[in-house]
């Protein structure tokens, strides 16, 4: 398989394919005759492919190497989703932000944020309508109320998040504020949240049960998380389509923006996530009264929904 | 446009706006060393934490709260006097 060059692109294809780079949906897939994109796709990076780099036994060990990762993918991360996922990633982040219980007044955080996604869509299922938490109820604008925390320990990905944010401004994203954090050590008090949600974060943090225990700490009685990711599926036959899928679309594809050994590192990483009975024995643990794992996407993504 | 609003409020240090947003912050956001109340300082822009004596930084408008970014208080202040000093000297 291989990517085939096409004839030069006019402007006003290149200046849509440029700004289309912040397009939550709009994006067009134009595939070679092999079903992979063709090469001016390469016209949507900002900069120069970064160098390749080995990144051992494709295991990415620590956090500082995991920081560096998604710094270096994130000026092409959402592309990506939209190209390998043919847009469906949207759906299983609608459904995850549905099955978090997430409510109009509701005060919601998304942990490993990335550029945004899943806060954009709490933003508008929740609202400005909220209780002013703070002595300076005075001193700010009205309606400027914060409601939807994305947090994140990428700078780059916030930084893309903030520009998506003003790119596609609706009024509802004055709810939303944007937090450099560590997922393991968050700066919120106990009892905080409504609802949380994690899209593609908590099979990439070090220590999933300290990840866990945050979470229960800062979520409310009675109030739920909902953490999508990929599946490490139980049958054979889902999980070698799944490694098939990567090693044949993925990777070909995240190496045509110079980002193959990044890509290649989600194949180690599915091995060695939980599984879903896994997963709820983990929330089950950590001291959640209910936790039940949803597989969807053809068994290919998982949402694990726990109940503190 | 009201969209951008925000961000400039944000992104310049606000004066009066920006910084009655980040006190708001302040009493919503925690240490996440100690979980102990922060305290936002307007003239380093930073939040601190003065249970650990460390500060975290405002950047372009986002609170960096990751623990390694934070700074001890005592090595901003000898910072601060050896600046002073060497403005003295050449002074």
């Amino acid at each position: 398989m291989g990517a085939v060059t096409g004839p030069a692109l006019p402007p006003s294809a290149v200046r849509h394919l440029h700004y289309a780079s912040w397009s939550p949906s709009s994006l067009p897939i134009r595939c070679s005759s092999f079903g992979l994109p063709r090469r001016p796709f390469l016209f949507l990076l900002r900069s120069p492919p970064p160098p390749r780099r080995r990144l051992g036994n494709n295991r990415v060990r620590c956090s500082a190497e995991r920081h560096a990762l998604f710094n270096r993918i994130a000026p092409v991360y959402d592309n990506l989703n939209d190209m390998l996922s043919l847009g469906q990633h949207r759906s299983w982040k609608r459904m995850c932000v549905s099955w978090s219980g997430a409510k109009r007044g509701n005060r919601v955080l998304d942990l490993c944020c990335g550029s945004g996604d899943l806060v954009f869509f709490l933003s508008q299922k929740v609202g400005t309508e909220g209780e002013l938490m703070t002595e300076c109820k005075g001193c700010i604008p009205s309606g400027w109320l914060i409601q939807v925390y994305g947090l994140d320990f990428s700078s780059e990905q916030l930084s893309i998040a903030s520009r998506r944010e003003d790119l596609y401004w609706k009024a509802c994203y004055k709810n939303i504020e944007w937090i450099e954090g560590d997922a393991l050590d968050l700066p919120f008090s106990d009892s905080y949240f409504d609802a949380i949600t994690i899209g593609y974060g908590l099979r990439n943090l070090i220590d999933r049960q300290k990840a866990m225990r945050e979470i229960f700490r800062v979520l409310k009685p009675g109030s739920k998380v909902s953490i999508l990711d990929f599946n490490k599926s139980t049958s054979s036959l889902v999980s070698l389509l799944q490694e098939w899928m990567i090693d044949n679309v993925v990777v070909p594809t995240a190496s045509e923006y110079g980002l193959s050994q990044e890509y290649k590192y989600l194949k180690t990483s599915i091995a060695e996530f939980l599984t879903g009975k896994e997963l709820e024995k983990l929330a089950k643990e950590v001291g959640f009264s209910e936790a039940k794992h949803y597989e969807i996407g053809g068994g290919f993504m998982g949402n694990l929904v726990a109940t503190r | 446009m009201v969209r951008g609003s925000r961000v400039l409020l944000l992104k310049d240090g606000g004066g009066g706006g920006g910084n009655a947003l980040f006190k708001v912050l302040s009493d919503i956001l925690v240490c996440p060393l100690s979980k102990q109340p922060l305290r936002h300082c307007p003239d380093s822009r930073s939040l601190v934490s003065d249970a650990v004596g460390v500060s975290f930084p405002i950047i372009n408008g986002i609170p960096c709260l990751v623990p390694k970014d934070g700074k001890l208080l005592e090595d901003e202040i000898k910072l601060k006097v050896d600046d002073s000093s060497i403005a003295k000297g050449e002074g």
